[in-house]
């Protein structure tokens, strides 16, 4: 049985608080991120419930959601929290948690929104820049949706809207530089 | 003459060339010299935060670093996106020295950090180093009649204690450019929502279901065009027009500029330099409106029950 007063640990709590500078104990359950976010609608949990699985300590069923990969960062809730939680920072720190610990919703939405971000680093990684022609190819190839966005194509590559090529930064050798060392660091951590 | 540092962005050597182009010309218009940045490199927009710490912050620490070295005072940045990752990431590594040494040490080639350039958006270079005064002194043909809803976006003004500028719920910075230049705002109340951003190719649902809502609320304010300052909104307004426009079942034909085509019209441009062929929802229809009339809608008087209601609450 609980005690008043008694100390629960909840680990998972703490990872996030620690990794989002952020205390999501301060969450009183008002539900203003919820109105307030533009996709919560798309996700399985609303922010307001995603905190709440956080001070319960509901570790696998937090990185099993889909709620942070839809997460916009557009920082619409943040701004109307009265408890003035960072929720961005909250999601930003479970998809890491999730991506670190290798456990994270195999929905194909959510697969498919992680291989459009692998994709994309990709790109500067191999540029320095966004290759945007090719970035929409390799996405319709690597999630075999061929067709995806075609109708776009005769009239945005006509009008110049999408270049065919890209502009290259000139120390692509600095830039994978920097990958690797900061790939190393995330290892460390 | 004025210089400023400039870092254009991925997008304006691709889908925003035109907010490039004409950036470069209002620029010229207020004698402000730019010098872009020599070799900059991708900010890694959402992608590199969604998915690492790090690469996340080293990224747009090289472009701040490389900034330096061209001794100006401030960095004008074109893309919203990019200035959210600049700036957030100075804001960090500016209030932890142990971080930024830590980012630091990935850079190897291009040298130290010191944290000694201002970091703005266009707009708000605009708005606070050039001033409305100037803007409107510009004017060589006013662009009265045209009938603009002013969409921020996210991140021009949001997190507010990142962005220290103008409000975050209902921003009024871009809507009194806009009046400077002789066009009339309209009250807008989409002004700050998300376009959807990323969401374009990873998730295109989403973005057809959020920007439909703009493009609607922009129609009901009785807009002739939306302006931006900012390429992810610019392209997921107009170029996925025609799809929201299957979705609503009606052509919303709502042309999507950036405020600095706009600003070049009103300097005496030409059309063509705002490179209308780049749209594809026809710009030229919404600029015909300008040089008309334009009748100033008499506000409806409150109901009697809510002028009760508000003075017993004052």
């Amino acid at each position: 049985m609980i005690k008043l007063g008694q100390q629960i640990e909840n680990k998972f709590l703490e990872a996030v608080n620690n990794k989002s500078g952020n205390n999501v104990l301060d969450c009183y359950q008002c539900g203003k991120c919820v109105g307030t976010c533009p996709v919560s609608d798309f996700m399985d949990y609303p922010p307001r419930e995603i905190m709440q699985m956080i001070k319960l300590g509901l570790k696998d069923e937090t990185y099993m959601a889909n709620s942070m990969w839809f997460c916009l960062t557009c920082a619409a809730c943040s701004g109307r929290c009265p408890r003035e939680i960072n929720i961005p920072y909250v999601m930003e720190s479970i998809r890491h948690l999730a991506i670190e610990e290798n456990e994270y919703s195999d929905s194909g939405k959510v697969k498919q929104i992680m291989k459009f971000h692998e994709i994309f680093i990709d790109m500067v990684k191999r540029y320095g820049r966004n290759y945007e022609l090719r970035m929409m190819a390799e996405f319709n190839i690597r999630t075999r949706n061929l067709f995806k966005d075609m109708h776009l194509a005769p009239k945005a590559l006509l009008k110049g809207k999408i270049p065919l090529g890209v502009k290259k930064v000139k120390s692509t050798k600095a830039i994978q530089r920097m990958f690797k060392m900061a790939e190393k660091l995330e290892k460390t951590q | 003459m004025t210089k400023l540092t400039y870092f254009p962005g991925c997008s304006a050597h691709g889908t925003s060339e035109e907010f490039d182009s004409t950036l470069k010309l209002v620029m010229k218009s207020f004698d402000v010299q730019m010098e872009e940045i020599p070799d900059w490199n991708c900010c890694g927009a959402t992608s590199a935060h969604v998915m690492t710490e790090n690469l996340a912050m080293a990224l747009p620490m090289r472009n701040l670093v490389l900034a330096e070295r061209l001794k100006n005072k401030t960095m004008g940045i074109a893309c919203a996106s990019c200035y959210s990752r600049m700036k957030t990431t100075k804001a960090e590594i500016d209030a932890n020295p142990e971080l930024a040494q830590k980012i630091n040490s990935t850079i190897v080639e291009e040298g130290e950090y010191h944290g000694d350039v201002d970091v703005k958006s266009m707009l708000q270079f605009f708005y606070e180093d050039i001033g409305l005064e100037t803007i409107q002194s510009k004017v060589t043909y006013p662009l009265k009649g045209l009938k603009v809803a002013c969409y921020y976006g996210c991140l021009l003004t949001r997190p507010a204690a990142i962005t220290r500028f103008d409000s975050p719920e209902y921003p009024m910075s871009m809507d009194r450019i806009m009046a400077a230049l002789g066009a009339t705002p309209t009250e807008f109340d989409f002004k700050t929502e998300c376009c959807g951003a990323s969401f374009s190719i990873s998730d295109t649902e989403i973005v057809l279901s959020l920007s439909g809502n703009i493009l609607e609320m922009a129609q009901e304010s009785g807009a002739h065009a939306i302006v931006v300052a900012c390429p992810l909104c610019q392209s997921n307004l107009d170029m996925r027009q025609p799809d929201i426009d299957k979705l609503a079942g009606k052509k919303y034909n709502t042309p999507v500029l950036y405020l600095t085509q706009l600003m070049a019209l009103a300097f005496g441009s030409p059309v063509k330099d705002l490179k209308p062929s780049k749209h594809i929802i026809s710009i030229e229809p919404a600029l015909a409106h300008i040089g008309e009339e334009i009748e100033i809608p008499q506000k409806k008087a409150k109901p009697k029950k809510a002028v009760a209601a508000e003075s017993e609450v004052n």
